[in-house]
């Protein structure tokens, strides 16, 4: 059914209303979280959008407190799996073990089932630990023996990647990183920022507990109205331009950009940045995506999703460089 | 003593007479000789040497006569033969002369004599008649270079220049010579060819022109008039944004309306007229995208809005071309 503009003008007030906890969250989160507000942004846009994020940053930069300082915000349950090469599949998602006193085998649920998981340096544990993991993140259910659990609603992974030190990893599959809604790349502080939390943790005494400031129900709801937020055939087609520039530069006339990409985006690609930019229109309180919503989520939906040649990666040119070459070329509607 | 030499005349009288009559017999019937140009040559020089053999013309006629001249070997002692001549036949009067020249050289110095040499005659006296006659044997003085000791060694000679011959040169000339025909060939061809009409020159419009000429249109066309709003706003915006991109050279047709808005503040006057522009793109956008139905006073609104930063951004002086046949506005995609 075609949304009217009367629709859109109701849609927008409703959305208006809706959106008002993003900013109770933000305040609440940067009680305990100096700067990093486009880290959590992100992770507002994953939960709004039912997308799991991949983190990449050094550690210390506040990747873990961010988390569960927002499961603690949201009232949900939060659970961090450390990856390490000796994981196995039933460390993450549980196991049958035998009760000897009632004679039988008993499920032990593992750390995934929560709200919020932190699967901290995902790349160090083997890859039948990262498929467990991605196939609970896809399936959102887990099957233990013969038993089948449901995951909680929300569900939202945030799995970190530490970009320095990568021996001894397994690097996830490009199938396996294509099921992250979001590849979050983290910077440090700025001075000031830096300063703040230097104060912040001299004086922990100073700083407020966190409280929970809304329910996972209200995020559930939440989602339905990201999935109703008016999205138009221009802002279509602008994202499906880009998501094919990936895939043929030269018709895009950036033929220079053809040696160095090995493949583009997937249709999931265009997924998820429809569904990101949705997400993100409702955090900035709107109920129609503009183009800027796209351009602002584009390369987090897209770098972990753009393949590079050994020419690329000898020529030291990153995803992001292709993806800034592609936005400056596809016309804005 | 006397009588010495009376018995000694009488003997030598007596082996003339025996050699006369074969003396006869070979200036009568056939005779074969062996003579050199020079009888004295220096060392590595070389010398001519002629073997002839005169034969009667009737003995030569004969069908079963046949002569052989010497086969001479390249090397003998101290001689080396160098070239040979073809056997040549010549008629003199009723004499037939065989003859073949030889040159020879000798690197031994002496007095050294060059062998006689075998004429071999087949059927000359009678049908199976084999005879073999020989040439006087030649001396010939192979002398050294005299060398004056009393005088001091002489350098070596430098390299000797090579006597310049224009036929030394002739595939160089020829290169040459079809190269200044071709470039005279293609000079004359492109000459006389009819030259292009130069290209029709078109007024040149300014960008602002342009924008402003378009905004007319737009006006004349009464897109919202007809209810097509989201096509108005999407060519108001158009031309505004292609003429930032030809005035201000930034790429404002792939910019978002909020990169626009910050890009553009350095580049023009248009401080102080951001609200107006920033206005303009909102309600475009809404309209654009959030099917936004602003109302007529909005539109005529945003129409004075987009000619009074057109007004605010015009340039002094710089045309630029529009060349034939180019769209004169961006070609519309989407609804």
């Amino acid at each position: 059914m075609e949304n009217t503009s009367s629709d859109i003008r109701q849609l927008n007030e409703k959305i208006h209303q809706a959106s008002a906890f993003v900013d109770l969250l933000n305040m609440e989160l940067g009680k305990v979280i100096v700067g990093q507000r486009y880290m959590v942004e992100r992770l507002l846009i994953g939960l709004l959008a039912q997308g799991h994020v991949l983190l990449e940053g050094v550690p210390g930069l506040a990747k873990t407190l961010s988390i569960k300082s927002l499961s603690s915000a949201i009232n949900a349950k939060f659970s961090r799996i450390q990856f390490t090469p000796d994981l196995l599949p039933a460390d993450v998602v549980g196991t049958m073990i035998y009760n000897q006193q009632k004679n039988e085998f008993v499920v032990r649920k593992g750390p995934i089932f929560a709200n919020f998981i932190l699967a901290d340096e995902i790349n160090r544990a083997p890859a039948k630990v990262q498929s467990a993991l991605l196939e609970a993140m896809q399936e959102r259910q887990i099957t233990i023996g013969d038993s089948t659990f449901k995951l909680d609603d929300p569900f939202l992974v945030l799995a970190t990647q530490n970009p320095i030190e990568q021996e001894g990893t397994y690097t996830l599959p490009e199938a396996q990183v294509d099921r992250f809604m979001l590849k979050v790349v983290i910077g440090y502080p700025t001075k000031e920022e830096e300063r703040h939390i230097i104060r912040q943790n001299l004086n922990p005494e100073a700083s407020a507990p966190i409280r929970p400031v809304i329910q996972p129900a209200d995020i559930l709801e939440a989602r339905k109205l990201v999935r109703e937020v008016y999205m138009d055939e221009k802002i279509e087609k602008y994202i499906i331009d880009i998501v094919f520039a990936t895939r043929n530069p030269e018709e895009y006339k950036l033929q220079k950009l053809k040696p160095l990409i090995s493949y583009g985006g997937s249709p999931r690609a265009s997924i998820n940045l429809a569904l990101a930019a949705k997400a993100y229109a409702f955090m900035k309180r709107r109920g129609y995506v503009i183009p800027e919503d796209v351009r602002s989520i584009c390369f987090d939906v897209m770098r972990h999703r753009v393949g590079l040649t050994y020419e690329a990666e000898a020529e030291n040119v990153t995803s992001e460089n292709i993806l800034s070459e592609i936005l400056n070329a596809v016309e804005v509607p | 003593m006397y009588k010495q030499q009376v018995i000694r005349r009488i003997l030598l009288s007596f082996f003339i007479g025996l050699l006369f009559p074969l003396g006869l017999l070979a200036q009568n019937t056939l005779e074969v000789t062996a003579k050199a140009d020079s009888s004295s040559i220096r060392i590595g020089e070389q010398v001519k040497l002629h073997l002839k053999a005169t034969v009667p013309a009737a003995v030569f006629n004969k069908p079963e006569f046949r002569l052989l001249l010497p086969i001479v070997p390249d090397s003998l002692d101290h001689f080396e033969v160098v070239t040979r001549s073809r056997v040549d036949t010549l008629t003199q009067q009723d004499m037939k002369v065989l003859q073949q020249t030889l040159t020879v050289t000798s690197f031994d110095s002496g007095h050294w004599e060059f062998p006689p040499q075998k004429f071999e005659v087949y059927g000359a006296t009678g049908a199976n008649s084999v005879d073999t006659l020989f040439s006087q044997p030649l001396g010939i003085d192979v002398n050294t270079v005299a060398v004056d000791t009393t005088k001091a060694f002489k350098p070596i000679k430098t390299v000797r220049a090579v006597p310049w011959n224009i036929w030394d040169y002739w595939l160089y000339i020829a290169i040459g010579a079809a190269v200044v025909l071709i470039a005279l060939g293609l000079w004359l061809y492109f000459r006389k060819r009819p030259e292009k009409k130069p290209a029709e020159k078109l007024p040149l419009v300014t960008p602002y022109d342009l924008a402003r000429q378009q905004l007319k249109s737009l006006k004349e066309e009464q897109l919202w008039q007809q209810g097509d709003i989201k096509q108005y706003y999407t060519r108001l915006t158009d031309i505004l944004r292609t003429y930032f991109e030809h005035q201000f050279g930034i790429a404002a047709l792939e910019q978002t309306s909020e990169e626009l808005l910050k890009n553009i503040k350095p580049v023009t006057k248009l401080n102080q007229q951001r609200d107006k522009l920033r206005s303009l793109l909102a309600i475009a956008d809404l309209a654009k995208f959030a099917k936004l139905q602003p109302t007529a006073d909005e539109h005529e609104d945003c129409m004075t809005k987009a000619e009074e930063i057109l007004e605010w951004t015009r340039p002094k002086e710089e045309p630029v071309a529009q060349t034939p046949g180019a769209p004169d506005e961006k070609p519309q995609t989407g609804a």
